[in-house]
């Protein structure tokens, strides 16, 4: 429950503050939100599974969204960032529609 | 490990790290009985459940937050494009309104100094030479506008689609099918050895300087823009233009031209033609009237370098 409260309170603080973000991070926002969308999505079916770690999704929620930030960054440097935010993209869009696919066999157990 | 990366993203959705910790702590817990160890407390594993509870919490919150940034920002985005564009549409009203204003003002004043000029001719018989010589001039010079009969030619780009590629981007027809400035050109070059007097494109009147030339992918005439169909208007008289006109090699080549590209050109005489005066040229110099003194008040020696 209080996570879930966490969730909301996050959204309706950026909505309210919206706090202004440094120019340099705002190309990172979008792949930094679906990095979080994995690690959040991949945190519920682990929860689901009986296998949740708090531990774990912390640090794998922080890893990810800053590892995929700095590829991105690593590929605007090297000229192929486009590129690279694609593949970033396909490799976690796989991953979360993966465990929405076992978070809904375990909701609706189809 | 998988048989390639591929294989490997799509069969392992879930983080390995989840499995390994939940191990660990089976472990850990089969260990702690094994070593006869007192299980843990109660409140201390309920703590230690709220502590991890909070930490997951904070990290939502921090998830949402990026979430409502990152929407922000996009949505902020588009609505500045959309404002910006509207702003330059209104920009680009106003500033043609105003446009429209000033070259309304310049024809009345235009006019006025037309009339005041008339006037202080019209006073002497050396000004009356003048004038009559400067409406000669004028007509020369398409700065008046002219009615009579004459030649209406009309060119047209083939219609789209009679051999445009359905799944091409490119809205424009192929360079073939288009009328070119060339064409325009023939077309008013032959008119004027037909004999016409006068002549205009598309409500353009042609004065002694004017240009007909393509800019991009459009025609210009005298830097204003025209598009197809071109309507070339040439006063004269209708029949003898018609007959010089078509007997002119080069428009019976341009027929032929058009012809096997689906162009239209065709040609019509009219009883009644109105063409309009061409821009008047810049006054770059003037000089007073020849021979006996003029009266006061006429031509002074001025010089007007025009813009």
């Amino acid at each position: 429950m209080i996570p879930i409260l966490g969730l909301a309170v996050g959204v309706v603080l950026g909505l309210v503050l919206h706090p202004t973000v440094p120019l340099v991070l705002q190309p990172y926002l979008p792949i930094a939100v679906v990095a979080a969308l994995d690690a959040v999505f991949g945190g519920a079916r682990a929860r689901l599974d009986g296998v949740f770690d708090a531990k774990v999704f912390v640090i794998s929620f922080v890893s990810n969204v800053v590892v995929a930030a700095l590829i991105v960054f690593l590929g605007d440097q090297l000229g192929v960032g486009a590129q690279l935010s694609t593949a970033v993209v396909v490799v976690l869009g796989i991953r979360i529609f993966g465990n929405a696919a076992a978070i809904r066999r375990h909701v609706f157990r189809a | 490990m998988g048989a390639s990366l591929l294989d490997q993203v799509l069969a392992e959705t879930l983080d390995p790290a989840y499995l390994q910790a939940a191990e660990a702590r089976a472990e850990r817990e089969r260990a702690a009985v094994a070593a006869g160890e007192p299980p843990e407390p109660a409140a201390r594993a309920r703590r230690r459940r709220l502590g991890g509870q909070v930490l997951v919490a904070v990290v939502l919150a921090l998830a949402g937050l990026l979430v409502a940034v990152t929407y922000r920002q996009a949505s902020a985005g588009s609505q500045g494009r959309a404002q910006v564009r509207e702003a330059l549409v209104k920009d680009i009203d106003r500033e043609q309104h105003t446009t429209d204003g000033l070259a309304a003002r310049l024809d009345t004043l235009r006019a006025t100094v037309d009339r005041t000029r008339d006037a202080a001719l019209r006073a002497t018989g050396a000004g009356q030479a003048a004038l009559d010589q400067l409406a000669g001039a004028e007509q020369g010079a398409a700065a008046v506008a002219v009615t009579g009969p004459g030649l209406r030619v009309t060119l047209a780009d083939a219609p789209s689609g009679a051999d445009a590629d359905p799944v091409g981007t490119r809205p424009t027809a192929p360079s073939g099918s288009a009328v070119r400035d060339s064409d325009l050109q023939l077309v008013v070059n032959a008119l004027w050895a037909a004999g016409a007097e006068a002549i205009s494109v598309d409500g353009q009147r042609l004065g002694p300087t004017s240009t007909i030339r393509t800019a991009g992918e459009a025609i210009l005439v005298d830097f204003q823009p025209v598009t197809s169909p071109y309507q070339v208007d040439a006063i004269g008289s209708a029949d003898t233009l018609s007959q010089r006109f078509l007997a002119d090699p080069e428009v019976q080549a341009l027929a032929v031209v058009t012809q096997s590209y689906g162009l239209r050109f065709d040609f019509a005489k009219e009883g009644h033609l109105a063409l309009p005066a061409a821009a008047p040229a810049e006054l770059h110099s003037a000089r007073p009237l020849p021979a006996r003194p003029a009266p006061a008040g006429t031509a002074g020696p001025t010089t007007s370098p025009g813009g």
